[in-house]
């Protein structure tokens, strides 16, 4: 089982481990550095200051909230894709497109063979495991998301592009692990977009980690769940992460006919609501999860990174969420 | 042969260069309460004035307003309906666009027509024919939350239907020829075709002189192929670029429908070619029994950077003319 392998790689976690999935909200001081820098008003030194120092806020603030496996926040990164595609070679910073109402992005375009550049994540994940005898996750975006959010001139097809892609990737994964990261997110919440391209999917993710020594999660969007599963099994990671806290879905039912066969994260704080959830109610979120697996087998965390909340949004909503998982480890004694 | 160059919907309401970010910025001050709503509908006439005169200059021969005064495919249509409301962001299919999801509580009933002003506008500022778009009652129903008035999605695409086809009469009357209705929704569900064709039915009866064209996209239209030749629509308009086997299932069954091929892919910034496309006309072109037949990109544009988009457009009329000078 998965928990064996964390003990194999050194990592030990309490009963129903607690993490986030990756960003935290930029910092109100962060934030202003940003638009500042952008307007090149200050320089990437002084910008890289903050982003050290909201890093380390969020450290601390996990930290004293109680989480047991940390991340670095993303303080550094803006946009889960742009922030790989603006380091790897082959990739150009393409026009803006619009993704809602009047938010426009800049989406990445494939001009040549992508190639990894060096390490593109690990001085910051070392410098953040530094701060914390906590383990801190290795935070990186999947090779079929980064190639469905990016336009592709070079490759053939869509395939050819994200195998490409996950044999870059690896890189990364493997430089993170010399730097002694032990467990590893890579995140793919496009992977349900195209039910007929999950093979392929399945494959670039082999490509990716196969015989690695680390613990790996991929966190996915729940829509993936509903029209991917079970096939999703098929991917070569340790935990799934799964948001349900918007969703009515009867694990059980689906569980049932073809069972779950890896670890779980539950994603059970609506990271798009202000609301803070109450520590009974995510109790019943947990409670769903831990009838139809093992706690064993049961991870928590919100449902998605935490970056479009407040400071005092994600904090309330975390302290909310650690006070439910203490009572349940309690119970569950 | 004639083959009519043709938008499919949406296109690019800014661009990179400053003077093409004039939507963006009085987005931003309308929401800011800087400027007023109309202050906002003139700049909204000046993007679909200049989306109209790019189109023409990349060669089109019929045209859309480029639905920018759309928010997206749903709430335009709903933001307006007694009985419903809108609700939080959902993903637009495969894209990484969103819409906000409409919500049914009752009874649906129309307050005022929503395409109807926008065709007038853009009829009066395009020296082209302009083809007003419509998303259709499958679509709406199956991307909306139902909380009351009806029992089924089923009921919900009739009910969506009527109000739908009230717009068809008052866009017929006004003097539209051809309204596309886009359904992308059946290609992942295609066992709904009976609800498709009964909702269709319904938006027919009004379209008086004007013809229905069916547009479906975001997925692989070829396991429905043969069946979406009984719609009652008057024609077709195909995505090819999921359909590997469309072409040859087309040059196998024929159509009896004059249709629109999608071949230039409005989702990826690659251009096209002559050696990807001229195979496809080659074998789609002898099997249509009546025309005109129409090529356009495989959906709206406004998936691309706008640069890119124009150049699929200029791309899209270089290979139509390659094409038709080859075989003169």
């Amino acid at each position: 089982m998965s928990r064996q392998k964390l003990t194999r790689l050194g990592v030990e976690l309490p009963l129903l481990p607690t993490s986030t999935v990756g960003s935290f909200p930029k910092t109100p001081e962060l934030a202003e550095a940003r638009t500042k820098y952008a307007r090149k008003q200050i320089t990437r030194a002084q910008l890289e200051a903050l982003e050290k120092k909201a890093t380390e806020f969020w450290i601390r603030a996990q930290e004293e909230i109680g989480l047991d496996v940390l991340v670095d926040g993303e303080q550094y990164r803006g946009d889960m894709v742009a922030y790989f595609a603006e380091l790897m070679g082959g990739f150009q910073a393409g026009g803006l497109v619009r993704s809602y109402g009047n938010r426009y992005y800049h989406k990445p375009v494939i001009v040549g063979e992508v190639k990894w550049p060096g390490p593109m994540t690990v001085a910051w994940w070392r410098w953040t495991q530094s701060l914390t005898k906590k383990p801190v996750k290795g935070m990186l975006t999947g090779p079929y998301t980064v190639m469905d959010w990016s336009f592709n001139d070079y490759y053939r097809d869509r395939k050819s592009a994200c195998l490409a892609l996950a044999r870059e990737i690896r890189r990364e994964v493997e430089a993170l692990i010399e730097a002694g990261a032990r467990i590893i997110q890579i995140d793919e919440p496009a992977i349900s977009v195209r039910q007929e391209e999950l093979p392929f999917a399945i494959e670039a993710m082999h490509l990716t980690v196969d015989g690695l020594p680390a613990y790996f999660i991929t966190h996915a969007c729940y829509g993936a769940f509903e029209t991917i599963y079970p096939d999703m099994l098929e991917l070569p990671v340790d935990n799934l992460d799964l948001a349900i806290s918007n969703s009515a879905l009867d694990l059980l039912k689906i569980f049932e006919k073809d069972p779950f066969t890896k670890d779980l994260s539950l994603g059970v704080l609506d990271v798009h609501s202000h609301r803070i959830e109450t520590p009974a109610e995510i109790k019943a979120r947990v409670m769903r999860g831990i009838r139809v697996l093992p706690p064993e087998r049961v991870w928590v965390d919100p449902d998605c990174g935490l970056k479009t909340r407040t400071v005092e949004e994600s904090r309330s909503k975390l302290e909310a969420m650690l006070t439910a998982v203490r009572e349940l480890r309690t119970e569950l004694a | 042969m004639q083959l009519i160059l043709s938008s499919a919907g949406s296109y690019p309401r800014i661009g990179d260069a400053p003077d093409l970010q004039r939507h963006r910025r009085a987005y931003a001050q309308l929401e800011r309460g800087e400027i007023s709503a109309g202050e906002f509908t003139t700049v909204e006439d000046e993007v679909v004035t200049g989306v109209i005169r790019e189109q023409i200059e990349a060669g089109m021969e019929v045209v859309t307003d480029g639905l920018i005064r759309w928010y997206d495919p749903y709430s335009h249509f709903c933001r307006g309906l007694e009985g419903a409301s809108i609700n939080g962001l959902l993903r637009l299919f495969d894209t990484n666009v969103y819409f906000r999801q409409p919500v049914v509580k009752g009874p649906i009933r129309r307050k005022a027509s929503v395409i109807l002003p926008e065709y007038e506008f853009a009829r009066s500022v395009s020296p082209r024919p302009v083809k007003p778009v419509l998303t259709g009652p499958y679509t709406l129903a199956r991307g909306s939350i139902l909380e009351g008035g009806y029992r089924s999605a089923h009921e919900l695409a009739l009910a969506y239907a009527l109000v739908l086809a009230v717009e068809v009469r008052e866009l017929s009357r006004a003097g539209a020829q051809l309204i596309q209705i886009d359904e992308p929704a059946i290609v992942r569900h295609p066992e709904d075709l009976n609800v498709l064709e009964a909702a269709l039915a319904v938006v027919g009866r009004e379209r008086g002189a004007a013809r229905l064209l069916l547009h479906l996209s975001f997925g692989d239209v070829a396991p429905l192929y043969r069946d979406l030749q009984a719609l009652p629509v008057e024609a077709l308009g195909l995505d090819f670029t999921y359909s590997p086997k469309l072409p040859a299932l087309i040059a196998d069954l024929g159509s009896v429908k004059p249709l629109a091929l999608g071949l230039i892919d409005a989702r990826n910034t690659k251009l096209e070619t002559k050696e990807s496309v001229f195979p496809v006309l080659d074998a789609v072109l002898p099997a249509l029994k009546t025309g005109p037949t129409y090529l356009t990109p495989s959906c709206g544009l406004e998936f691309l950077p706008r640069e890119r988009a124009r150049l699929k457009l200029e791309t899209l009329k270089r290979l139509r003319d390659d094409y038709l000078r080859g075989r003169s």
